[in-house]
């Protein structure tokens, strides 16, 4: 499976905070940072001791880089007619450590920003960012449900992509031009031999036994299926007695990505810029139109919404799962409504429940 | 064109809010680039003339002359905005209305209360009609700059009416919750950029509640905290009391 050997290099971990000091010189470099709680973000770094490698994942994932949370698209100066200039706020980084649920959340977003008409601001801003993948050899904690929607392992969307194969060093993926520049330039890396290539084949294998079926009792094949059936289910009912509103779940969803457009004038009334910023569809006003009224109005509606976002509307038109099993929907919600439990309940309602699904079978 | 006159005007308040037009910094010289200010009790002693652009009110009414008082400033200006949270929700003043008016008047003035009358507190829309509104304890000033703005342009100004969490999230704050410390954030207006909480403290529910908060939903969650439900109501109550009013 693992196939040119030439596309792996070593890193020495007693390398990798001269490697990160060295990249952080050359462009800024962004990575997990570790919080208070036990909770992790992704922040500017310059050393290879701030960065937090084994870590769950991040309250806000990398899409903050790609879509920050307000982005000017124009400057308009009303003095002499209607003049509008349009803006693109980018810079060149790396983003380091990112776990292969974030990559599959960027791959989504790239998917959706490059429907016509394409989204010139993410897309140029994309281009200029390089992604560093890490792999998880573990599951990071209860919430992840990332085999069944097969992103516990890498299926591209970097330039580089590091392996912990032992205790000391890395096996690295060079999988683009970008990346390769980064190894040539650091000058720490070393060929990787065909032992090291083992190291990684027999860690994938322990993968199989760890990650060793669907996390909620579904055939992926049958996700489809089940939200078709589930329209009209009560589950929802219930979210809407727990769900506050709050957002959160949308803020941190690593494929999420609804936005407003404002327009804001500058205080001297005549000039001003056009920005967007994140919005959501758990938000109270998200689907209110002229005249007051709400199509979405219940809070259970817009919880099945975000729950069609993720695994139902997305695999019909993008023929993929928006969801990654990051698990961050679970984590960060209050009112403890748990995406696994949720998938749960409705299987157990469909009466299409398989305790064996995903089953890898071993040896 | 002449530039639009602006008076300041308060009531119960602390004038905290208006004291926050000092701390605008350097912006401030493009606010009064943009406004002509007629009528401001904290910077000036003039009077300002019987038609006024815009008043901008701070406080809450709480008694028989207030009331008297709004309606005239509401009849001079041409747009009013409520200013602060004594004047959009009635802020702590609202407090009063938790006690009887007469044992109020008796325990702030003593025997003399007869000289003194007293109204139940109310928020500044619930007496008069109110074209804006910035919220909080004190006010946030970039939410002050952009209603002025509206407000001098004749656009409308939607107060957020989602969650202080939305823009504590974006942020990236971790959750006071997960500190195990009980916040409003989940049922408070954003609009703040969630201030507080990204200087370490909590969400006080100083903007007032958002407008269909899940109190069920709410109430799972103070119960999983285990946060004691007359702590959550004593807080809700700081700043959300004159909400009452509004049901009426």
């Amino acid at each position: 499976m693992l196939h040119n050997l030439e596309q792996y290099v070593v890193l020495a971990k007693s390398d990798f905070d001269h490697f990160i000091v060295a990249l952080a010189r050359e462009q800024k470099v962004f990575a997990p940072v570790a919080k208070d709680f036990g909770q992790f973000s992704f922040e500017q770094v310059t050393e290879g001791r701030q960065v937090a490698l084994k870590y769950i994942p991040t309250i806000l994932p990398p899409k903050k880089y790609f879509m920050p949370q307000y982005e000017t698209l124009a400057t308009f100066d009303t003095s002499t007619g209607q003049n509008m200039e349009p803006v693109v706020e980018y810079e060149k980084m790396v983003l380091l450590g990112v776990h292969t649920c974030d990559l599959a959340g960027i791959q989504c977003l790239n998917m959706v920003f490059n429907e016509r008409p394409k989204d010139l601001n993410y897309l140029i801003r994309k281009n200029k960012i390089t992604i560093i993948g890490y792999e998880c050899n573990d599951y990071c904690d209860k919430y992840a449900s990332c085999r069944l929607v097969h992103n516990h392992t890498p299926n591209g969307g970097y330039d580089l992509f590091f392996t912990d194969i032992s205790t000391d060093k890395f096996i690295v993926h060079v999988n683009t031009l970008a990346g390769e520049e980064i190894i040539e330039k650091a000058n720490v890396f070393e060929p990787a031999s065909e032992a090291d290539l083992k190291a990684l084949e027999k860690l994938r294998t322990e993968k199989r036994a760890i990650f060793a079926k669907n996390e909620v009792p579904i055939e992926h094949e049958r996700i489809s299926e089940l939200f078709d059936k589930a329209y009209s289910s009560k589950v929802w009912e219930e979210l809407a007695e727990k769900c506050l509103a709050c957002g959160n779940c949308t803020n941190v969803c690593p494929s999420c990505y609804c936005f407003d457009v404002i327009d804001e004038p500058n205080l001297d009334l005549k000039t001003g810029k056009r920005y967007r910023k994140w919005d959501s569809c758990q938000n109270e006003t998200f689907a209110k139109v002229a005249g007051g009224e709400s199509f979405r109005e219940e809070r259970g509606a817009r919880q099945r919404h975000r729950y069609y976002r993720k695994f139902k509307y997305p695999l019909d038109k993008f023929s993929r799962f928006f969801c990654t099993g990051c698990g961050r929907c679970s984590r960060t919600c209050m009112a403890g409504i748990n995406l696994k439990e949720t998938l749960s309940k409705l299987i157990d309602e469909q009466g299409m429940k398989n305790p064996n699904a995903g089953e890898v079978k071993l040896g | 064109m002449a530039k639009p006159k602006v008076a300041f005007f308060d009531f119960a308040c602390c004038e905290g809010c208006q004291l926050q037009i000092a701390n605008i910094g350097e912006l401030l010289l493009d606010v009064l680039g943009l406004i002509d200010v007629v009528e401001f009790r904290e910077v000036m002693s003039e009077k300002g003339p019987d038609k006024i652009d815009v008043a901008i009110v701070e406080g809450s009414i709480t008694d028989k002359h207030a009331i008297e008082r709004i309606k005239k400033i509401r009849e001079r200006a041409s747009v009013l905005i409520a200013y602060g949270a004594c004047a959009c929700t009635g802020g702590v003043n609202g407090m009063k209305n938790n006690f009887k008016l007469e044992d109020i008047r008796k325990e702030v003035y003593g025997d003399r209360f007869n000289y003194f009358d007293t109204v139940e507190t109310k928020a500044v829309h619930q007496v008069v009609k109110v074209d804006y509104f910035v919220n909080g304890c004190p006010v946030y000033i970039p939410e002050f700059v952009k209603v002025l703005k509206c407000a001098l342009q004749g656009l409308p100004y939607e107060v957020p009416d989602q969650s202080v969490c939305t823009e504590c999230k974006l942020n990236e704050n971790v959750c006071m919750y997960e500190r195990g410390v009980t916040c409003l954030g989940p049922v408070t207006k954003a609009g703040c950029n969630s201030w507080c909480i990204n200087n370490g403290n909590i969400c006080y529910g100083c903007r007032g509640m958002v407008s269909n908060p899940n109190e069920k939903g709410a109430q799972d969650v103070i119960k999983k905290y285990n946060v004691p439900m007359d702590l959550v109501m004593n807080k809700m109550n700081m700043y959300n009391k004159c909400r009452e009013n509004d049901k009426k």
